[in-house]
């Protein structure tokens, strides 16, 4: 073999074998092959014997194609007798790969037109992509106690055991949702709307990523999946109806409120902040962001990660405490929220600093000429560390 | 050296170069003017260059220029055109702007091809030579501005046809010129060798046809409704109201292609309005939709009569002080007939006072309330 072609095996192996060991990765959240579902459990049933006969397929392929190669390697021996076409073969081996793939086909329309039926929903969220987070909004359902919209970001809390329906758009670029643990992914195109039904078997947090390209900050376009069982939602349903209450007089949470109310929310609703006159305050984001919208962080501090999922808002002792705790316990401790001592501070401080220099973001002020001035995700706000205090106090009051 | 075409351009430009210096000294600030004289100086500057460079169109002859031209030339349009020009000039001072710019136009033109035409005919003593020249020279200028006018006058006769005839005529009429086109071009495809005569023939009897027809519906005016609808002050027309005109928003298209994105289905039935949620089967009184996003509800008119759904989004402050009703509404919509209404609400539920909602104008007690979180 000359040493290029060696060289190329090797890397080529080398790669495999990498791509492989990845393959047994332990803490792979958003690993197609653990359906936590019964919609991604459809798309495992089908995957895993196409799997199967794809590989079987595949290996007698090879081993005809080995043995062709050393059974008929050039010893110097003549060329056999040249002959043209051999029809029972060639029809049999057009006949075989279309029914085996005819086969597949039955199976994999069947999936499709199960994983887009629609008419067994029990509930529906409105799914809204924009660069770079997901907005989630809760149409009123009064069968499950949501007598007014609720509406979050990041973090998509689901009830167990029930067909949830979600209706995905963008209000900018084309996004992608997929939480690969409980079905495949789903484009959200701006001014339509697609379905993706979405159902969990057991209470957890299952993680997601945009996997539609979308611009700068698209590898930090994550999302997670809150599944609680049907009593730990509702509890969680009537947190969310709740206004946000003023901090008391006289509190460092008080100063931060105010703060907040001069550089925060012309983007940011709290719905419940009433301004100084006593009116309620209007976020405009409209007027701001590019997308038209802001996280509304009236509930912050029940989701426990933030800036499209990509941060943790929980220190990591506390994240662990969540995330890797047991079916049973799972929806207590995620209802609990962050509470003052589980506050990740460092990087929520990182983010009122100076948040495009955590995730890259079009905030440039003197580059806005092409969206008229308005931001494409949170500009650097120039604070001082005096303000950063008062309003990660009044930011761990939202709960 | 200078051959007689080449000294008449070289005396042109220098007159133009005096000319746009003292335009330029004397009249201030009138960029168009200056403009319109350099270009003239180029234009005939470079007729200068090409003059002098292909000897009057005969590199043969030296510089003993052109011997005189033995026969006697035709006589020409162009001075005749050029004095309708300055005429037209005259009368469109009194009259309308348009006459008068019209007169410059032919003035320009005839000009131009006076003085080219004077050029190529002393170029050589033969005129089918002189012929090509000017050819040469003015063709490509007079080809462009020809194609313009003409499809100019055809795009022009064609709306003051279908301004004049109603919208089902004009749909058949249309459908049958189109067809005709079409045969047309299929016969001089199938006979590549008919006479040049007959083609010609066939194309003027069409463009005829179709600027006498156009000539025709000038005379006759925009149809009725088109009248009247514009008394009506069809285009300012913005209210979501009950509808009280005669001709506006009638006679909508109400079919909808567009199945996938709607929101949701809004349903007049029976004098009762009713709502179902995309991807939820219970009817509600109550939508739920995003803030700031594009959005899209089907109108469904299932009562005798013709109705429109109007939205109600909250308030603008549209100048200090004046604040207005923000609306948006589909067409009336005949019983049995839908129609799509796309519309975009930027605050959120608590910003205004008085809720959201759809509504039918003319009926009471109806309404499927919005809520935008
Ligand atoms: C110009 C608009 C704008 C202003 C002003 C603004 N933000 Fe933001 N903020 C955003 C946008 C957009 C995002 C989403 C960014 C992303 O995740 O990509 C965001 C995200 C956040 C998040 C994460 C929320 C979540 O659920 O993921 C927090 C917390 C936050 N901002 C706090 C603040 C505070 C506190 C202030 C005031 C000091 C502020 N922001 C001012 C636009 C703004
Ligand atoms: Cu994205």
């Amino acid at each position: 073999m000359p040493t290029s072609v060696r060289r190329f095996v090797a890397g080529a192996a080398g790669l495999s074998a990498v791509a492989l060991l990845a393959g047994c990765a332990k803490n792979a959240p958003q690993d197609t092959w653990q359906p936590k579902g019964p919609n991604a459990q459809k798309i495992d049933d089908l995957q895993k014997p196409v799997f199967a006969i794809a590989g079987i397929v595949g290996l007698i392929v090879f081993a005809a194609v080995a043995y062709a190669v050393f059974r008929f390697k050039d010893r110097g021996q003549p060329i056999p007798e040249q002959t043209h076409g051999k029809p029972v073969l060639e029809i049999g081996m057009t006949i075989l790969p279309a029914l085996l793939l005819a086969g597949i086909g039955v199976f994999t329309f069947r999936t499709i037109f199960d994983l887009a039926k629609t008419d067994d929903t029990e509930m529906v969220i409105n799914v809204t992509g924009q660069q770079w987070w997901w907005e989630y909004d809760y149409p009123v359902q009064t069968d499950y106690g949501i007598t007014n919209p609720i509406i979050t970001s990041g973090q998509l809390v689901i009830p167990t055991g029930t067909k949830v329906l979600l209706r995905e758009t963008s209000r900018d670029v084309i996004h992608s949702y997929w939480i690969p643990a409980l079905n495949g992914k789903r484009d959200a195109v701006p001014g339509r709307v697609h379905y993706l039904r979405l159902e969990a078997d057991k209470p957890g947090i299952y993680a997601g990523q945009c996997t539609e390209f979308c611009g700068l900050s698209h590898a930090v376009m994550r999302m997670e999946a809150v599944a609680l069982d049907k009593a730990d939602f509702a509890a969680w349903v009537k947190g969310q109806l709740e206004l946000a209450d003023s901090p008391a007089e006289g509190t460092l949470a008080k100063e931060g409120e105010s703060v907040f109310l001069n550089q925060c929310v012309r983007c940011h609703q709290v719905n419940g902040l009433k301004k100084a006159d006593g009116s309620p305050a209007i976020a405009a984001p409209e007027e701001n962001v590019w997308s038209g919208a802001a996280p509304n962080l009236t509930h912050l501090m029940t989701r426990n990660t933030f800036a499209g999922a990509s941060w943790d808002l929980l220190t990591k002792e506390c994240r662990k405490d969540v995330w890797e705790a047991p079916g049973g316990e799972f929806g207590k401790k995620y209802l609990a929220g962050v509470t003052e001592e589980c506050l990740n501070q460092t990087d929520l401080r990182r983010w009122l600093r100076n948040a495009p220099a955590m995730k890259p973001m079009y905030a440039d002020p003197t580059k806005l000429g092409p969206t008229d001035g308005k931001y494409r995700g949170m500009p650097n706000l120039g604070l001082s560390e005096d303000d950063i205090d008062k309003l990660v106090a009044y930011l761990a009051t939202l709960k | 050296m200078f051959t007689n075409g080449s000294k008449y351009f070289i005396g042109v430009t220098g007159f133009s170069a005096v000319v746009l210096v003292i335009y330029v000294v004397l009249v201030d600030g009138a960029v168009g003017g200056a403009v319109a004289l350099a270009s003239i100086m180029l234009a005939v500057g470079l007729l200068a260059g090409l003059a002098l460079f292909n000897r009057d169109g005969d590199v043969e002859v030296g510089d003993a220029a052109a011997p005189a031209n033995a026969v006697p030339v035709g006589s020409s349009l162009w001075p005749l055109v050029t004095t309708l020009g300055i005429v037209a000039m005259g009368v469109g001072l009194i009259t309308h702007e348009i006459v008068f710019l019209l007169g410059l136009t032919a003035l320009v033109a005839g000009f131009v091809e006076w003085v080219i035409q004077g050029w190529s005919e002393s170029a050589s003593s033969d005129r089918r030579f002189n012929n090509a020249a000017r050819g040469r020279l003015i063709h490509p200028l007079e080809f462009p501005v020809i194609a313009t006018v003409g499809a100019g006058v055809i795009v022009v006769s064609f709306s003051r046809i279908m301004l004049a005839i109603s919208k089902t005529t004009g749909a058949v009429l249309f459908t049958i010129v189109g067809a005709l086109v079409l045969a047309g071009g299929v016969f001089f495809a199938v006979r590549p060798n008919l006479k040049k005569s007959v083609a010609v023939g066939l194309c003027v009897i069409g463009a005829v046809g179709v600027v006498a027809g156009g000539i025709a519906g000038a005379s006759v005016g925009k149809r009725d409704q088109l009248v009247e609808a514009n008394e009506e002050d069809h285009f300012a027309h913005k209210e979501c109201g009950e509808e009280k005109s005669k001709y506006f928003d009638f006679n909508s298209e109400a079919k909808v292609s567009m199945r996938s994105n709607p929101m949701a289905t809004i349903e007049f039935v029976d004098g009762k309005l009713q709502a179902r949620e995309l991807g939820l089967k219970k009817l509600t009184d109550r939508i739920t939709v995003q803030k700031s996003n594009n959005i899209s509800v089907i109108f469904r008119n299932k009562t005798e009569g013709e109705y429109r759904l109007t939205l109600f989004y909250g308030e603008k402050e549209v100048q200090e002080g004046v604040v207005e009703e923000l609306h948006n509404c589909t067409q009336m919509i005949e019983s049995g007939e839908e129609q799509l209404l796309t519309f975009r609400i930027d605050r959120p539920s608590i910003a205004s006072e008085k809720p959201y909602k759809f509504y039918v104008p003319g009926v009471e007690d109806q309404s499927i309330e919005v809520v935008v979180p």
